[in-house]
């Protein structure tokens, strides 16, 4: 389980990693993280010899960086211009697959750099992309053979080495280092891969954003819709700054296509900048790629806080993007927990500083990442239903709500997995693992995990619950109590404490407890427990129900397949 | 600015660069008397290795005056190029001086 300030990493590598090493102990960005090296030089002895002290005591998380040649000896001939068949080389390749798979079980991630050639070993230029023959062409082939080996490994992911040779320039590769200290890459490469990894660990640990708000005027397009009317607004066509602003466009559609929100806060006539939005023709955003917006005339904070507040999201998932250095500077200052990254004054560079941020990392991609936006949409629907009914009891009984509840399994895994790893509010113990970790828990003869997809006439929210529950003795307690926060409020919560209390009466037991464990974020499930009907008795950090009877499930919701 | 000086900066530079690499309580000051290499050094060998290269790198990109600092000359005397952020000043200072005078 990870979930604490610091990380233990083990690095094993055919090099010197002192230099990377450093720099991921020094880096004050969170997580901060402990290294700790592998016997140098060794990379195959240390994946097989699982007694080594730096596998001792579970490490969160191990960085496996070689050169191609080091664990692929049929490589090696290729670089020295043997004959050699690719067949045996992806083989070499495959068995060093296995043992990477076998770390699975030693840690709870594994992260490995991709294979890299220095540059200067372009020497037959015109034949390197050949199969059997060049170099870079067979590298590309062992690479992509790793990545697909290592996709069926929940635990194990590839990086892009190819990214920080790219960000360190002409200098990534310093044969200066090589022949003093045994260190192949300058210094550049290894801050680059520092920043990655950071933000994969930001990833694993639910840190996150999963928000990105805009402004308007000169942000997403050129110009000030208010002065200039929407006809005149700069963005595309033929015209290079035209071209960048629907290129950004572009860019936050992408992102919104794996899973990430869209918002809007600007300083505007609403209906002005919505007539902008529908009517301009090279408007790549249309307003249903928005989650939600506030365009008015008040303080752009307060607005910021309004929207997350409607979507019940915490203040740390979100970014806020402005051409404006004052309304960054204001935003930041009075929220410091939204990212407000600087932003260049050059439109040209919108799209590539867009994509630079290091704060989307995600393990996987469910179709609740897909659909999520058309969800929160969907929410929006039932609230102006809500709207149109008289009370809050009437609203739940009209949504029609089904929850199908079902165990962990296989199917499930990798969502359930997210959900555990991602979600702040409503979660009682905010224990991160990955899959593997996850299932074999599960696993265990006194554990059980159910999963919960909520339903209702608007649409499927998908798998937003995880309700697990662990048996002691004579008591049962709920270890995780995870909603996510696009459904809660209604009543699923208490559906999820109605499992739980039904499968410890079929055990004959009366006493289940929840022990609460506070984090800066999960306030709102501290506040559900202590306003729970009927009441569970709080003793300090715990909330406590000795009854024979299971908790009733709402009436109001339709159990499916439970 | 004299090329004492501009040395001095550079050298300012790599200890920054050099920095990031340690523990903040093991930072090195940026003085001229900061002690290197050597019994009261504060650089172990991987230390003295980042040095170097960082230091040839600053030189060559910030002077554009390419300067080996590996060859044998230099490493005959380590200790005494590499006693102290000063010596290691003067010492390119002197190299630099030798180029032009070629």
């Amino acid at each position: 389980m990870m979930n604490k300030q610091l990380c233990t990493c083990v690095l094993v590598s055919d090099f010197n990693l002192q230099n990377f090493s450093g720099y991921l102990a020094n880096d004050p960005e969170f997580p901060v993280i402990k290294p700790v090296s592998a016997p140098f030089g060794q990379p195959i002895a240390t994946l097989l010899n699982r007694e080594l002290p730096c596998w001792q005591n579970t490490p969160d998380f191990a960085v496996i960086w070689t050169r191609p040649h080091s664990v692929v000896s049929a490589f090696e001939a290729l670089l020295n211009y043997e004959t050699v068949s690719l067949k045996n080389i992806l083989q070499q390749v495959d068995d060093y697959c296995a043992l990477l798979v076998n770390l699975g079980e030693r840690v709870k991630y594994a992260l490995i750099p991709s294979w890299v050639l220095p540059s200067y070993r372009n020497l037959f230029g015109m034949l390197d992309m050949q199969t059997e023959i060049g170099l870079t062409n067979t590298i590309m082939r062992m690479n992509l053979r790793l990545a697909e080996n290592l996709e069926k490994a929940t635990n194990i992911y590839v990086l892009n080495t190819h990214d920080w040779i790219a960000q360190a320039g002409a200098q990534a590769f310093s044969p200066k280092l090589w022949y003093l200290a045994k260190i192949p890459f300058d210094n550049e490469v290894f801050k680059a891969a520092v920043r990655d990894i950071k933000a994969a660990l930001g990833g694993m640990l639910g840190y996150a954003r999963k928000l990105v708000i805009v402004d308007l005027d000169d942000t997403l397009w050129g110009g000030i819709v208010g002065d200039a009317g929407w006809e005149n607004l700069v963005l595309g066509g033929h015209h290079h700054i035209g071209e960048a602003y629907a290129d950004f466009q572009r860019a936050l559609k992408s992102i919104k296509n794996r899973g990430i929100l869209l918002a809007i806060v600007s300083k505007n006539e609403e209906q002005v900048a919505l007539q902008a939005i529908r009517n301009h023709p090279e408007m790549v955003l249309k307003l249903n790629d928005f989650a939600g917006w506030r365009i008015n005339w008040q303080d752009k904070a307060q607005n910021i806080i309004d929207l997350m507040t409607e979507m019940n999201l915490g203040l740390q998932s979100a970014v806020f993007i402005d051409d404006n250095p004052a309304e960054r500077a204001r935003v930041k200052e009075s929220l410091p927990e939204v990212l407000v990254p600087d932003w260049p004054e050059d439109p040209l560079l919108y799209p590539a500083t867009l994509f630079g941020l290091r704060c989307f990392e995600m393990l996987s991609l469910s179709r609740e990442d897909r659909d999520r936006t058309t969800m929160y949409l969907t929410e929006n629907k039932r609230q102006e239903f809500k709207k149109t009914v008289s009370s809050l009891e009437e609203w739940l009984t009209r949504l029609n709500i089904q929850v199908q509840i079902e165990e962990l399994r296989l199917a499930n895994l990798q969502r359930a997995a997210q959900l555990l790893n991602k979600t702040n509010q409503m979660n009682l113990s905010t224990r991160r693992m990955s899959e593997a970790e996850l299932m074999a828990w599960a696993e265990q003869e006194h554990c059980r995990l159910w999963t919960l997809r909520a339903s209702d006439k608007f649409g499927d929210a998908g798998l937003t619950g995880i309700v697990s529950l662990e048996i002691h003795d004579q008591s049962a307690q709920i270890v995780d109590f995870i909603l996510s926060c696009r459904v809660m409020g209604r009543k699923i919560e208490e559906t999820m404490i109605a499992t739980a209390t039904h499968h410890a009466q079929t055990l004959g037991i009366k006493n289940v407890y929840a022990r609460y464990i506070p984090t800066p974020k999960n306030r709102p499930c501290l506040e559900f427990f202590k306003n729970l009907s009927p009441q569970f008795r709080q003793e300090g950090d715990c909330f406590v129900r000795e009854e024979e009877q299971a908790f009733p499930v709402p009436e109001h919701i339709e159990l499916v397949g439970s | 600015m004299a090329l004492q000086t501009k040395i001095a900066q550079i050298l300012f530079g790599v200890i920054d660069e050099l920095n990031e690499l340690r523990p903040t309580h093991e930072h090195l000051k940026k003085d001229l008397e900061t002690p290197l290499s050597g019994d009261s050094g504060r650089l172990d060998s991987a230390g003295l290795i980042n040095l170097i290269v960082v230091t040839e790198q600053k030189l060559a990109a910030e002077l554009g005056r390419p300067i080996v600092l590996t060859d044998d000359r230099t490493l005959s005397q380590v200790d005494q190029v590499f006693h102290t952020l000063g010596t290691l000043a003067d010492y390119i200072h002197l190299r630099l001086n030798e180029d032009n005078d070629e």
